[in-house]
């Protein structure tokens, strides 16, 4: 950022009496505001394609009152968010109840920090990008718990106890899963991560074409990531059916708004992650951006990365819409007996995969048959 | 569990979950799977001998109070006059639509089948009140008084023409005054001051004989507001 400031200063001459470090704050402030909107729009339009989608796969029709096909009810439901009046339980732990849902908010929306949107549009290139996104994500247990506590509600404290066993679990075969990623570009930083699968092999130059351990590893992390940010097949801190709304049943208008926002910021940080990781992120195939005029090689690339990303989140959606959710025990046998050792062993094929064949993967070992 | 059986496991996840994408992405894309009625816009075709609200064709209507008896729920309640030509006159007709349970019974028992199931089912109201089908817009007392006027001038003209034919004496003057004394009583509930055409005072017979008719749908009245 302080780079940026720096150029800035440089090129505009009427910025040169201001000091650096006034320059650095105004751009974050800057950048953070842009992040957010973006933020704030996709979770806004995606909690509508979730029930566009939802209404298809069940064999209905969705919203379609709010503008032309209800494609303005995502606003609908956010000014109706923001007016409702904000309830606090008499019995609750006020302090808390009111802290709960920044803390979700920040948790999911910190993580759009190391977002790669394109060659050079990422908030701050991190050098232990991954690192910093699992560990920020985590902060929502702690809003989830405390939510859950705070409520003085019985299904909210079960809700937040279940989330907070959940996410702590599935952390686990998260970063193992990812870690391939790491290895095999030899960097946390999700840039570096982005750039290691560029090539000129184009499709086959992703991570997920790299061994097939790489392969079940994309899997693995979808899997595992789907349940660290709770979504239905693993959705048992808000299951509805049993805990009427889980952890949040006792918040009402923004603050309930911010539970529902984090949620929609999860998963986008989930499908930002296994396309960065996995997918080539703003990769575009058999071309390289870098080489085009910064606006137009930027252009691009967030517009592949967006569209990889969003077709991540629509598979989300469709699992969510297909697998009905889990038991309790199911979901711990899940994680420890079977997510666990997988990621473990597909970690160590990897390590022995690099090792072995000195970092080259199957289609650059084929390419090179080839010359 | 031997490993067998945790690969087994394993398999048996990831191919029903295949399986079960396969089936909504295939609701999801195709859209002639929608199900959705949209209801005010577009309506479901009525089945024939479907039982809507219920609608009387006064004009058939004889009222043979059949469908009051048969009522289950009693939401069915009429009055009527007998008229100058001896045929029964409805006064009112109501049918408390929000107490039809729409057996269809009275539809069935209906002799002149001047009462019918239609296939309406749209209604809302405010009050129970707006739940009592009219068919009959005129108010009670008017048409009885008005019949009674008929009966009254019938009488009057076969009076006329007694006398003027036979001229007997007492036996068939004193026929008319019997007839109107019917009439006479329906006026007297509705407003005294229409009475002046039974040129005869009403005498003991027929103010007891007034008191009949008014009495009932009081009852009826009063167990509606009790409801």
């Amino acid at each position: 950022m302080e780079a940026l400031a720096i150029s800035l200063v440089n090129a505009v001459p009427l910025l040169a009496g201001v000091p650096l470090w006034a320059v650095t704050l105004l751009l974050m402030v800057v950048v953070a505001a842009v992040i957010l909107v973006f933020a704030l729009t996709f979770e806004g339009v995606g909690s509508l394609v979730l029930r566009k989608v939802a209404g298809d796969i069940q064999a209905r029709i969705g919203p379609n009152r709010v503008g032309p096909n209800g494609m303005l009810q995502f606003l609908a439901d956010g000014v109706k968010l923001v007016l409702k009046e904000d309830l606090i339980p008499a019995n609750a732990d006020r302090l808390l109840f009111k802290l709960a849902p920044y803390f979700a908010f920040v948790g999911s929306f910190a993580a759009f920090v190391v977002v790669p949107f394109g060659v050079g549009l990422i908030a701050a290139d991190l050098n232990i990008g991954i690192y910093y996104v699992m560990a920020v994500t985590s902060l929502v247990v702690i809003g989830v718990l405390l939510a859950g506590w705070s409520s003085n509600n019985k299904w909210a404290l079960l809700g937040g106890m279940r989330a907070a066993a959940q996410i702590v679990s599935y952390e686990i075969p998260v970063g193992m899963a990812l870690i391939p990623a790491v290895l095999i570009a030899g960097s946390l930083s999700l840039q570096d991560i982005v750039r290691s699968q560029s090539g000129l092999l184009g499709i086959f130059g992703w991570n997920l074409f790299h061994n097939p351990f790489t392969f079940f590893s994309f899997f693995l992390y979808f899997t595992a990531a789907q349940a660290e940010t709770n979504q239905t097949p693993f959705d048992l801190p808000e299951a509805e059916s049993e805990l009427v709304s889980g952890y949040n049943v006792e918040y009402s208008g923004i603050r309930f708004g911010l539970f529902f926002l984090s949620e929609f910021g999860d998963m986008f940080i989930v499908a930002t992650l296994s396309t960065a990781c996995f997918l080539g992120g703003w990769n575009v195939p058999f071309f390289n951006a870098g080489t085009l005029p910064w606006i137009w090689g930027n252009l691009f690339s967030l517009g592949v990365f967006l569209a990889k990303a969003f077709t991540m989140v629509l598979i989300m959606m469709w699992v969510r819409w297909t697998l009905p959710r889990l038991r309790v025990d199911q979901l711990m046998r899940m994680a420890w007996k079977y997510l666990v050792p997988l990621t473990f062993v597909n970690l160590l094929g990897v390590s022995l995969w690099l090792l072995v064949f000195k970092g080259k993967g199957i289609p650059a070992m084929i390419a090179s048959l080839f010359g | 569990m031997g490993l067998k059986a945790y690969m087994n496991d394993i398999v048996e996840a990831v191919v029903t979950t295949a399986k079960g994408m396969r089936i909504t992405a295939r609701y999801g894309v195709d859209p002639r799977e929608e199900v959705t009625l949209q209801y005010p816009e577009e309506r479901w075709e009525i089945p024939e001998g479907y039982r809507g609200f219920l609608h009387n064709d006064i004009k058939t209507c004889t009222a043979c109070t059949m469908c009051v008896k048969t009522c289950p729920v009693d939401c069915i309640s009429l009055e009527s006059v007998r008229g100058a030509d001896k045929r029964m006159v409805l006064a009112s007709y109501d049918i408390n639509i929000g107490r039809c349970m729409y057996c269809g019974l009275c539809v069935e028992v209906c002799p002149p089948k001047s009462l019918k199931h239609t296939s309406g089912y749209e209604m809302a109201s405010v009050t129970r009140g707006e739940l009592i089908l009219h068919f009959i817009a005129e108010d009670a007392a008017e048409i009885k008084a008005r019949v009674a006027r008929q009966v009254a001038e019938a009488a009057a003209k076969a009076a006329e023409v007694a006398k003027a034919g036979a001229q007997a004496g007492p036996e068939a003057a004193e026929v008319p005054p019997s007839g109107t004394a019917e009439a006479a009583g329906a006026q007297a509930s509705a407003k005294t001051a229409e009475v002046p055409l039974s040129g005869t005072k009403p005498s003991d017979v027929s103010s007891e004989s007034a008191k009949a008719p008014v009495v009932e749908p009081k009852a009826a009245k009063e167990g509606e507001n009790k409801e």
